[in-house]
């Protein structure tokens, strides 16, 4: 027998408690991990080389508000964009609207993938798309969900916008790090259905290069300032997490509850180990008097309740690591997450916390049967 | 001598009210001896064997075991002098429920720099010499009161410890297991030597020693019961 081989012999002496109090921590981390995803998701969204030089232009007061479609000409000499596309955000509605939670953009055609390089496009589609007025580049992701093919036509009902759009699929894209549940239709074809308008939601534009990107954002809203409609540029990290802010304070909502967790999974811990120390009092003033001081004592305890711990933590994040990556979560979802990927960080960090709760949990119980003396600790339960 | 006791008291507090539980007590126990400490309950016996065993502290007074003051050592000295020099054995056994009877009596060797193999030598040999090398792979729960309390003694021996110290071990045995278990302790003392320092109420068990001290309120009575 080894040291360690005791500390796994009392562990697995009640068995049950031990299974019980391993599903629960697990439960717990993997909780964890599913709402820590989630709020990295929202609050950190995935990010590529390229997107750190895509910069979103928008009206000043809200994302709600317009800007004239004449804004491209000038946002396109400002010294250091490289290409600037319309981006009109169309909300429409696909056969009835529990299918449509998918986002519509109407873009310029020829300038979009520029923009949003990573999106991968065969090239006689994008030539395609770009060629017919009518024509869409939809993500694979919802291809799949509805069957649709190249060829096919679908119609979109105005909402927020009145008209309807009548559009051919040409081109589907796949995107590394990109939404693949987006569709993208000329700009001239809606502004056309709106009797030439003239209103674009907001206009994105791709920079030369990074260091370019602060005099570019005051270039561009020096440019509108005192206008109508005075601009706001900020990077795509910015815009998203702007973005998310519309949604209220998800990131204290959620914070809230994995506070709330962790907090619980210390209960859970703590009240085990407790449990278990607790009947194995008389035992560990039996190792006292055999010769065990009260560090070695205190190692035993620690071990134990931080494997107990750590099996819980392994089982939670892993699990849900396991579990999402064999999960479609875009079809389950319908559609509204279109990707849940758990990071590394995100398994670090719940490991981390499930340790550092093994450790916390274990401080209690076990100080309080180290400062019992072997005397008074064999007294008890006599 | 083994054991020099020295004006040894010890005082528990209750609140206000404090308890003698020995009182002045002086005590010479040499190398070899089979000592039974008799008296009734309250007397101070098992306080005395605790404090000679090194898990309790005298108020005041020396204790000293082969030279050494044990009331002067720390509490981390105090557990590796106890691994070296005290072997156990409780009235409840005290085995560890989830152990074999072989992990139990290797669990005082675990804290020395014995190999694996050395180890083994050293639990087989004591659970031979306690008669149990044929229930070495059992659990507590799966042996006799008489075989745990074995079980105990070869735990108490197996690191070969200066002195043994038994606090009412007949206490939760039938009268059988309990010769048994008295003719063991008997036996150890006589042809290994081992010093063994015995609490009991039982006159049939204190027969068993070579010495018996008697103690009443906290203090030593002479061999005509009287007070010294």
């Amino acid at each position: 027998m080894t040291i360690p081989g005791f500390i796994l012999r009392n562990a697995f002496r009640n068995k049950r408690r031990l299974i019980l109090t391993i599903l629960s921590v697990a439960l717990s981390l993997f909780l964890f991990t599913t709402l820590r995803t989630a709020l990295d998701l929202m609050t950190d969204p995935p990010t590529t080389d390229t997107a750190a030089l895509r910069l979103a232009v928008r009206h000043k007061v809200s994302l709600a508000n317009v800007l004239p479609e004449k804004y491209q000409y000038r946002i396109e000499r400002v010294p250091g964009v490289a290409v600037c596309s319309k981006f009109t955000w169309f909300g429409g509605i696909y056969q009835d609207i529990s299918k449509s939670n998918f986002a519509q953009f109407g873009v310029d055609a020829d300038r979009i993938l520029k923009i949003f390089s990573e999106m991968a496009v065969p090239p006689e589609q994008e030539r395609a798309f770009i060629q017919e007025r009518t024509a869409c580049l939809v993500g694979y992701k919802l291809m799949e969900r509805f069957g649709w093919k190249l060829g096919d036509r679908i119609t979109l009902q105005g909402t927020a916008w009145g008209c309807d759009l009548d559009l051919t699929i040409r081109a589907a894209y796949r995107g590394q790090g990109i939404d693949e549940t987006l569709v993208f239709f000329h700009h001239e074809y809606f502004n056309e259905a709106m009797n030439n308008l003239g209103l674009v939601g907001t206009f994105w534009l791709k920079t030369e290069n990074a260091e370019v990107i602060p005099s570019v954002i005051a270039e561009i809203d020096k440019a509108f300032a005192n206008s109508d409609a005075e601009t706001k540029t900020e990077t795509e990290r910015a815009f998203q997490l702007e973005f998310v802010s519309m949604m209220g304070n998800v990131r204290l909502f959620l914070g809230s509850i994995l506070v709330a967790i962790v907090f619980a999974m210390l209960l859970v811990t703590a009240s085990t180990m407790s449990m278990a120390i607790r009947e194995r009092s008389r035992e560990i003033s039996i190792l006292k008097a055999i010769g065990f001081d009260s560090r070695q004592i205190f190692g035993l305890i620690l071990a134990e309740a931080f494997g107990l711990a750590m099996a819980g933590g392994a089982l939670g994040c892993f699990g849900a690591k396991f579990f999402f990556s064999h999960l479609d979560i875009y079809k389950m979802s319908q559609g509204f997450i279109p990707m849940f990927p758990i990071s590394t960080e995100t398994i670090a960090l719940g490991l981390l916390v499930a340790g550092l709760l093994g450790v916390v949990s274990s401080l209690v119980p076990a100080y309080s049967t180290l400062k019992t003396t072997v005397v008074a600790g064999l007294k008890e339960l006599d | 001598m083994l054991v020099q006791i020295r004006e040894l008291t010890k005082l528990y507090s209750h609140g206000e009210i404090q308890v003698t539980a020995l009182d002045r007590i002086s005590l010479d126990i040499a190398g070899g001896e089979f000592v039974a400490l008799m008296g009734p309950s309250g007397s101070g016996k098992s306080t005395l064997l605790h404090i000679i065993a090194g898990i309790d502290r005298p108020t005041s007074g020396d204790c000293h075991v082969r030279d050494i003051n044990v009331a002067d050592l720390t509490e981390t000295q105090l557990a590796e002098w106890r691994n070296h020099h005290v072997g156990f054995v409780f009235q409840t056994f005290n085995l560890i429920p989830v152990l074999t009877a072989y992990e139990n009596v290797e669990l005082p060797l675990l804290l020395t720099s014995l190999t694996g193999r050395e180890r083994r030598q050293h639990v087989e040999a004591a659970l031979e010499l306690v008669g149990l090398g044929d229930r070495m792979r059992h659990l507590p729960r799966q042996l006799s009161g008489g075989q745990e309390q074995r079980v105990a003694i070869a735990r108490a021996l197996v690191t070969d410890p200066t002195l043994i110290v038994a606090d009412e071990p007949t206490g939760n045995l039938d009268a059988h297991s309990a010769q048994e278990v008295l003719g063991l302790l008997q036996t150890l003392n006589r042809q290994a030597g081992k010093t063994i320092i015995m609490v009991t109420h039982d006159p049939k068990a204190a027969a068993f020693a070579q010495r018996t001290i008697h103690l009443e309120k906290g203090q030593l009575l002479n061999g005509n019961g009287q007070h010294p």
